[in-house]
């Protein structure tokens, strides 16, 4: 039977990061390659044993594909790529492949400069990694080889992220990686056609989620802003990506016009290159033709926010800055930190995950006393405040992503099954179709029911058709009669008539014959008469016909009567049917019963 | 100089979703630039799939909520978000979202959802008919919450179905009844019927609930209250209704206070009358007002709650997508004009119903057992939400507790 296999890699429950084997039509993709933030040695890389024991896994990869840029779903890359030894394929989005090496540079820097850690991913393989990427376009088929294709669509998140699409012959996997069903600001909301793959593969953390909306987020994001500025204190927004940053941006400049604040709003220089950077990114995306944000004027032309100068941090009175980078790990918002950390009145709203060693990090696990450069210590008197702006779906998101897609099968990774149970009867009965949750390092097999589409020529399908009866239908499907014909590498249904003629053979008929004795002393002519008269008495609803010629005809079963040589009274009925019509022995005893009940000897 | 957005979203939807999007941004525009009173302490705002009727405390920081359709519905039990129930660590924590913790599925539509305190279990009434169907919420190891078993009613048709009451304390038992003569305590455990209400009259029911653990209050639609003791066969103290009219609707609640001097009864009509009375005398002069409510007469669901911590403080819902806040306090003998302390109207403004001739108007709403301003609320819609709200008359000063 035909299948596709689904593995997790990792072990146990573990939530934290997304790499997934998939093997269809003897193909092998991995989907995505994520670090586990969460620990310090080996268990942060996906465990690529379960490929292979030794060496390099190009042989036994056919591609791939990155989702988007979170370290939990590349952050494992350049150790997989030039560590362990990859050199086929890898796909990803343009955007994703524009941050993702930015992203890895950073995290790296952290991970060896602040962490001191030796076995890890250098710069360099960074670099040979990116090496290795195909950038993919939206909605573009990619031929991977000459048996898979992929293709990727709009997955919402963050810039770049996608949502794949695998076929290998007529089966097909999509893989969502992370998605957001609501539009945001400056990211629309993910979108696919009808699909209908064999596995949808998705989370299972979402699916037991109802997400706060948006306006809450934002609207407490405000009051702790207005707040700090109202007691004259000072309000730092470390931020690394553009996106969120143009949000808050939006937020603040709407907020200081309506409220008529006075307090000065800056954005750091560091942003500004990357604001270009992104703006162009943006642009290469959109013109995907999905989405058109902030065209045509310069992202950061806002009446109440304006460039900062170092110089400015000193001064006094209240103000909100952004800066980067994002988790406090060094540059300019590390040096802002410092400067107001001292001060209760001040404030540092961090708008996403930290990793760990960072002071991001530090802070947000309630850390009051830092160690810096030089044994000198930092007391972190300034409000802290973790606000989560990232965009994802939730219960009702997968379903209408399930409703977009219609897959025949579901499967939900990172989930514990026996926890699940609700969610997997939830899908299995709105959707009839099958919800798998394999736990991580075990293997789902879903048996696909590939269609094989054959033309039919138009005389066959006129003749089914003048048969009367019910149409065809996908859940009641019809038995009909041709002769399938294997041509190169198409299929297609003729009548038999036809293909015998295309074969240029001829056609053979099978009749089959039996003789039925009957005890009937009436002449040969009689006898057939009164068979004949009896069948179309018991025999309602088929066509009987006497015919001159001394034969009495059933549909297409030709009986004959002649008299025994030795005893005119005993007559022998010779019938004769053709290969067609089988089931007529069955009629053919029943007749020879009723027969004998009912003309009694003689 | 404003700002201009365009928004092209997926090329299939090009057009609805382009406008849909901009219907929403001037909405939040509009809402963002309303004068920013802190009016809230806290606001989480969810969007069910499916709207719910029932709003009922499983826990301090689990709620259960059930779908009210014709046919297939789901009854969820939710997670109330960390952030919000904690009050140390509030800031660092990030997390805003309800989590599904268990769920199961009902063949008919939930009309009234009761907690068995001390259990896992619940039981529910479909509001066609007087049976209850008794549920198995699940435990920490399985996500399911499952049918154990039904009660069976008295009547097998109801136009409104059964009120449903849980003994306080006690082994598992339940109060229920679709009208006044049928109001019965039954032990979930043996199916067996332990007291029955012995009265003849046939008004239906629109309130049930304990005020001791065996005192109960029965409020009829009609606007009369039964006080009854289930450990006794005497009959029960009835109090007439405050008005005579046919028409009007009437809804109850008791605040089961620990003393008996803090009990006392509210009943609101659907006309937005008010009447406040002492349970131990029903009868007697108590407070009225008549209610600030948009459309009165135009209510199915209304809701008139106690507030458990704060002193006299009411809230009214059902007949708009607005919940009140009313302080009984300043109510006199004389119903006059009241005006709501506070005024919950995110369903109303943020309204999810794609068809605008129905307006959302709140299903049900409840107050946090302890938080003192606390209140969860749904609305028709589908949405619910959780709010902390500020006493505009302590704003201001010191944080509020």
């Amino acid at each position: 039977m035909p299948e596709i296999k689904v593995t997790p890699l990792g072990a146990g429950q573990d939530v934290g990061r997304s790499c997934i084997l998939v093997s269809i039509g003897g193909k092998n993709i991995m989907l995505d390659c994520g670090m586990h933030m969460g620990y310090n040695d080996d268990r942060r890389f996906p465990d690529f044993s379960y490929i292979t024991q030794n060496g390099r896994l190009t042989d036994f990869l056919d591609c791939l594909i990155i989702s988007h840029f979170h370290l939990d779903h590349c952050g494992a890359l350049p150790y997989m790529s030039e560590m362990v030894g990859y050199d086929g394929p890898i796909y990803m989005t343009h955007p994703t492949k524009a941050i993702c090496p930015i992203l890895l540079e950073d995290f790296r820097k952290i991970t060896v400069d602040k962490k001191g850690e030796t076995n890890f991913f250098t710069s360099q393989m960074i670099k040979d990694c990116m090496k290795k990427v195909i950038p993919l376009n939206l909605h573009q088929t990619v031929q991977v080889d000459d048996e898979l294709e992929i293709k990727a669509y709009y997955a919402g998140h963050v810039l770049g992220a996608a949502m794949v699409h695998i076929k290998v012959g007529s089966e097909s996997v999509v893989y969502t990686g992370d998605y957001n069903m609501t539009p945001d600001r400056h990211l629309g909301a993910a979108w696919i056609d009808k699909c209908r793959p064999d596995i949808l593969i998705s989370e299972s953390t979402y699916a037991t989620t109802i997400r706060d909306s948006k306006r809450c987020r934002e609207r407490d994001f405000l009051k702790k802003v207005h707040e700090s500025i109202e007691r004259g204190g000072k309000v730092l927004i470390p931020v690394f990506a553009l996106g969120r940053a143009q949000e808050l941006c939006i937020l603040l400049e709407t907020f200081w016009e309506r409220m008529n604040l006075k307090a000065p709003i800056y954005f750091s220089t560091g942003l500004t290159e990357k604001a270009n950077h992104y703006y162009k990114l943006f642009i290469t995306w959109t013109n995907q033709k999905i989405r058109k944000t902030f065209v045509q004027r310069n992202m950061f032309e806002f009446k109440h926010i304006k460039a900062f100068d170092r110089s400015y941090a000193d001064n006094p009175g209240p103000m909100v800055v952004f800066a980067t980078p994002g988790m406090l790990h060094a540059g300019q918002s590390l040096q802002i930190f410092k400067k107001w950390a001292g001060n209760e009145k001040n404030m540092v709203i961090m708008p996403g995950y930290c990793v760990q060693g960072t002071i991001g990090h530090k802070i947000l696990n309630g850390q009051r006393k830092l160690e810096m450069e030089g044994r000198a210590t930092l007391d972190v008197k300034l409000q802290v405040e973790y606000m989560s702006f990232s965009a994802h779906a939730d219960a009702k998101g997968i379903m209408q992503l399930i409703r977009m897609a219609e897959p025949r099968n579901m499967l939900l990774v990172h989930g514990e099954a026996v926890k699940m149970e609700f969610l997997k009867g939830k899908i299995e009965q709105e959707f009839s179709i099958d919800c798998y949750m394999p736990a991580n390092g075990e293997t789902t097999t879903v048996t696909t029911n590939p269609s094989v589409p054959v033309d039919i020529s138009l005389n066959l399908l006129k003749r089914e058709m003048a048969l009367g009866g019910p149409l065809p239908d996908p859940k009641k499907p019809r038995t009909m009669h041709g002769t399938l014909i294997m041509k190169e590498n198409s299929l297609k249904l003729v009548s038999s008539e036809q293909a015998l003629k295309e074969l240029g053979l001829n056609e053979h008929q099978l009749r089959f014959t039996c003789h039925v004795q009957l005890q009937d002393p009436h002449s040969d002519a009689d006898t057939l008469h009164r068979i004949y008269t009896h069948l179309k008495s018991v025999l309602k609803g088929y066509t009987i016909q006497h015919l001159p010629d001394g034969t009495v005809i059933v549909e297409s079963i030709v009986i004959k009567v002649s008299s025994s040589a030795e005893d005119s009274n005993t007559k022998v009925l010779l019938l004769s049917w053709s290969y067609q019509v089988k089931t007529w022995t069955l009629f053919l005893e029943r007749f020879t019963l009723i027969y004998n009940g009912v003309l009694p000897g003689g | 100089g404003g700002l201009t957005f365009t928004f092209d979203c997926s090329a299939q939807n090009h057009v609805t979703s382009k406008l849909s999007f901009t219907v929403f941004y001037v909405k939040l525009y509009t809402e963002i630039h309303k004068p920013f009173s802190f009016r809230y302490k806290d606001l989480h705002v969810y969007q069910l799939e499916h709207p719910t009727q029932v709003l009922e405390w499983t826990s301090g920081n689990s709620v259960c909520v059930a779908g009210y359709s014709q046919s297939k519905n789901e009854i969820l039990e939710l997670r109330l978000p960390l952030k919000l129930l904690a009050d140390e660590n509030k800031s660092l924590c990030a997390e805003r979202d309800f989590k599904v913790s268990h769920g199961g599925f009902t063949d008919g539509p939930v009309r009234c959802l009761t907690h068995i305190p001390g259990t896992r279990c619940a039981v529910t009434n479909d509001g066609l008919s007087s049976d209850l169907q008794v549920w198995d919420l699940g435990g920490e190891e399985s996500d399911v919450i499952r049918r154990t078993g039904s009660i069976k009613g008295k009547r097998s048709a109801s136009e409104r179905g059964s009120r449903i009451a849980a003994r306080p304390s006690s082994a598992p038992q339940v109060l229920h009844g679709a009208q006044i003569s049928d109001v019965q305590l039954t032990e979930l455990a043996s199916g067996e019927t332990l007291y029955k209400l012995e009265t003849d009259s046939a008004d239906p029911l629109s309130s049930l609930q304990f005020v001791s653990d065996t005192v109960f209050l029965a409020g009829c639609c009609n606007g009369s209250v039964y006080v009854a003791d289930t450990r006794t066969s005497a009959p029960p103290q009835l109090s007439h209704s405050p008005s005579s009219a046919e028409s009007v609707i009437w809804w109850t609640d008791a605040a089961a206070g620990p003393h008996p001097s803090s009990r006392r009864v509210i009943r609101v009509s659907s006309s937005g009358q008010a009447v406040v009375s002492d349970l131990r005398n029903l009868g007697g002069a108590g407070c009225q007002a008549q209610l600030d409510v948009q459309t009165p007469g135009r209510c199915s669901q209304v809701k008139v709650s106690w507030a458990p911590t704060l002193d006299d403080c009411i809230s009214v819902s059902g007949f708009s997508g607005v919940v009140q806040i009313y302080n009984t306090r300043l109510w006199g003998a004389e119903p006059q004009e009241a005006r709501p302390l506070f005024e919950h109207r995110g369903h109303a403004v943020s309204s999810q119903q794609t068809d605008d001739s129905v307006p959302t108007f709140v299903t049900s709403h409840i107050w946090h057992p302890e938080r003192p301003r606390t209140l969860l609320s749904a609305a028709s819609d589908g949405s619910v939400h959780v709010w902390d709200w500020v006493d505009p008359n302590r704003q201001g000063g010191s944080p509020t507790p």
